[in-house]
């Protein structure tokens, strides 16, 4: 049943060809491998994909790792240390320190005003946007593939109806949808009178991303679906007296891996930044959860003033999202060489 | 053509159609109660209920809905003002109709998206371009990878790190603000700068990238080849010839990204205090204003859906050999 992964990933059955020009990784011995294994040798090869794949996985790190750091940093993000400790803030609350009070104590500085330490904030932040934006992207990715292999494999009337509503939702402005439902998908669980929970907040965030990110990997995995299921291993497994479910399961879903999984990584980026949008408008997360976004719009208030303080989330978020989008492009080529760059 | 723009202006109706059905029920499925908002400090129960009245809360909300989309076409009396024609609603908070308060932020929106439309475009096609004609050579990677750095740029830090540096602690640049075209040029256009480049970094690359591509592949073209074979010269063929093809996928991708800005471009005008669209949008929110909102969400949507149409439009004058309908 796998055979019909291979053929997709190494050339179309019958021309062994392709296997060698193709994949650098299968030299002319032609030792049996799984695409998997083909995938991985030549993600390997390419020097520009493992790098950024060790920055990614650096900043997942640091992450997860996020009360570790604070305890061997022996900070949290949420002391205010220049209120409690005089000689860290001037009058005006901005730090005494050079470039916005950075030290060998606090190591991207303090946060004007406030005066909580910058470091302990970034680590935190990146933690909340990378769990919402892995949230995020595994919510779309399974709703992209209910409805995309729903509406290509059932068609008819589903198709038609599934089309429609793509259509439609696709014709939302996204952003402006995003910052304008965020309170009412709030309200609906708690009255505005009352404080929303930080978990609530985070799950408006969640919910609201998903509803308009899921069209365009749904499109693409329709597509895909029309044309594998008039195949002749579908057909085969069809007169063999396989159910509708097998069909998708053991026949659909693996020719559908790579496209999913290319998309996904390429997706997982854009949510961060979507996400930081939102905490920058001011819709998103609020104090004091540490929020890369955030971070955004507490540095454009004070930029006049303390540029430093948006320095740091900046250039993470720069290298961040350069690093993802390059790991996205070495994924995308491992899995399919003859992709044209 | 005539069939061609009569179906699809009908197909964008619908599409409309089911847009406000959507945004007025989810707008209205807040249990908050918007009549409070405009109640202000000393509200009597009697007071909140000539406000519902006023504004029409104390119908059942289809009826809400089917009175909003009558009154866009036959205009209404509120007790708050008379609301003609084109009549989005009455907003709640400020006490003023909504579509005049729309044409008022158009023009700073509009400003805006065509500006930085220029600017992505010149940059976006140019450097694509360049790309495509020294493929592989140490110009086309110092493009790409720059541009590819320049994508992953956001508005909200960019945006503040050019402010100070450009505006506050040098003064090179004016301070962003927008001043009409008529009013006086020059201002418009120094108020406008720095919005129009920060605006574009994120689209340029992606302009580079298609531009690149397809350049690349029409080079690979026959009647390219065939142009070269007899002679002409790489430029000529390179402009005549091989730039048409690539028009196509270009056109696509800036009919969306026309649509959507034109839409209120909500953290550049948020960064660079510009009050058009997007800023109206934000403040509406903040102030719970919904027919304001929902002004501006009919609005965006129907410049996304119109530019789909136009782009299908200008598909059939680029390659006269899609035929419409």
């Amino acid at each position: 049943m796998t055979s019909s992964t291979e053929t997709t990933l190494a050339g179309p059955p019958g021309e062994p060809g392709q296997i060698a020009d193709s994949g650098t990784a299968a030299p002319a011995e032609l030792a049996g491998r799984s695409p998997g294994q083909l995938m991985w040798q030549r993600f390997k090869r390419d020097r520009t994909g493992v790098i950024s794949a060790y920055v990614v996985g650096f900043f997942f790190l640091v992450g997860i790792f996020a009360p570790v750091i604070s305890k061997l940093y022996g900070k949290d993000p949420y002391t205010l240390y220049g209120t409690n400790e005089p000689g860290l803030l001037n009058d005006f609350g901005y730090p005494i320190a050079p470039n916005g009070g950075m030290s060998s104590r606090f190591w991207f500085g303090i946060e004007p005003n406030l005066g909580r330490d910058v470091f302990m904030q970034l680590v935190y932040g990146i933690r909340t946007s990378l769990s919402i934006a892995v949230a995020v992207t595994l919510a779309v990715t399974a709703t992209a593939i209910v409805m995309g292999v729903t509406a290509g494999y059932v068609g008819g009337k589903t198709d038609y109806f599934i089309g429609r509503v793509t259509d439609l939702l696709m014709a939302l402005p996204a952003q402006l949808f995003f910052v304008a439902v965020m309170p009412v998908v709030t309200a609906v669980f708690v009255s505005p009178v009352d404080e929303t929970p930080t978990y609530l907040r985070v799950v408006a965030l969640i919910s609201v991303q998903w509803f308009l990110g899921w069209m365009g990997l749904a499109r693409l995995l329709r597509g895909q679906v029309l044309s594998l299921r008039e195949r002749e291993f579908i057909e085969a497994a069809r007169v063999t007296g396989a159910s509708s479910w097998r069909i998708v399961r053991r026949e659909l879903l693996p020719n559908l891996v790579t496209p999913i999984l290319v998309q996904s990584t390429l997706m997982l980026p854009a949510f961060v930044t979507a996400e930081a949008g939102l905490s920058f408008l001011g819709v998103g997360l609020i104090e004091p959860t540490p929020d890369w976004g955030r971070m955004f719009a507490r540095g454009a208030e004070v930029y006049q003033n303390d540029l430093t303080y948006m320095f740091f989330p900046g250039i993470a978020m720069v290298v961040f999202i350069v690093a993802f989008n390059l790991l996205g492009d070495s994924v995308r080529d491992a899995f399919d060489p003859k992709a044209a760059r | 053509m005539l069939r061609f723009l009569v179906r699809r202006t009908l197909g964008a109706v619908v599409i409309l159609l089911f847009i406000s059905a959507f945004t007025f029920f989810l707008f209205f499925a807040i249990p908050h109660d918007p009549a409070l908002l405009s109640c202000g400090k000393n509200c009597t129960p009697d007071n909140l209920k000539t406000i519902h009245h006023n504004l029409g809360l104390d119908h059942p909300v289809p009826v809400q809905y089917y009175l909003f989309m009558v009154r866009i076409f036959t205009g209404h009396h509120f007790a708050a003002g008379n609301c003609p024609a084109p009549c989005f609603g009455y907003s709640f908070a400020n006490s003023e109709p909504v579509w005049p308060t729309l044409i008022d932020r158009l023009p700073t929106t509009l400003s805006l998206a065509l500006g930085s439309m220029v600017v992505f475009l010149l940059f976006g096609l140019g450097t694509g371009m360049l790309a495509a004609w020294r493929r592989g050579s140490a110009v086309d990677k110092v493009l790409s990878s720059a541009s590819l750095v320049l994508s992953s740029m956001q508005i909200y830090f960019v945006g503040p790190l050019v402010l100070a540096l450009l505006v506050y602690n040098n003064h090179i640049l004016d301070q962003p603000k927008y001043v009409p075209l008529t009013q006086n040029p020059v201002h418009w256009f120094s108020g406008l700068i720095i919005p129009w480049c920060v605006l574009s970094i994120l689209f340029t690359a992606n302009y580079t990238r298609m531009a690149r591509s397809t350049m690349i592949e029409q080079l690979q073209e026959e009647h390219v080849r065939t142009a070269r074979a007899k002679g002409m010269s790489g430029a000529y063929v390179f402009f005549r010839y091989a730039w048409r093809g690539s028009l196509i996928p270009i056109v696509t991708i800036l009919g969306i990204d026309l649509g959507s800005l034109l839409g209120g471009a909500m953290i550049t005008e948020w960064t660079f205090q510009l009050t058009g669209l997007g800023r109206l949008a934000i403040d509406s929110v903040t102030k719970t204003d919904l027919p304001m909102l929902m002004g501006v969400m009919l609005f965006s949507s129907a410049m996304i859906v119109l530019f789909n149409i136009l782009v299908d439009a200008v598909y059939a004058f680029i390659d006269p050999r899609i035929r419409l309908s």
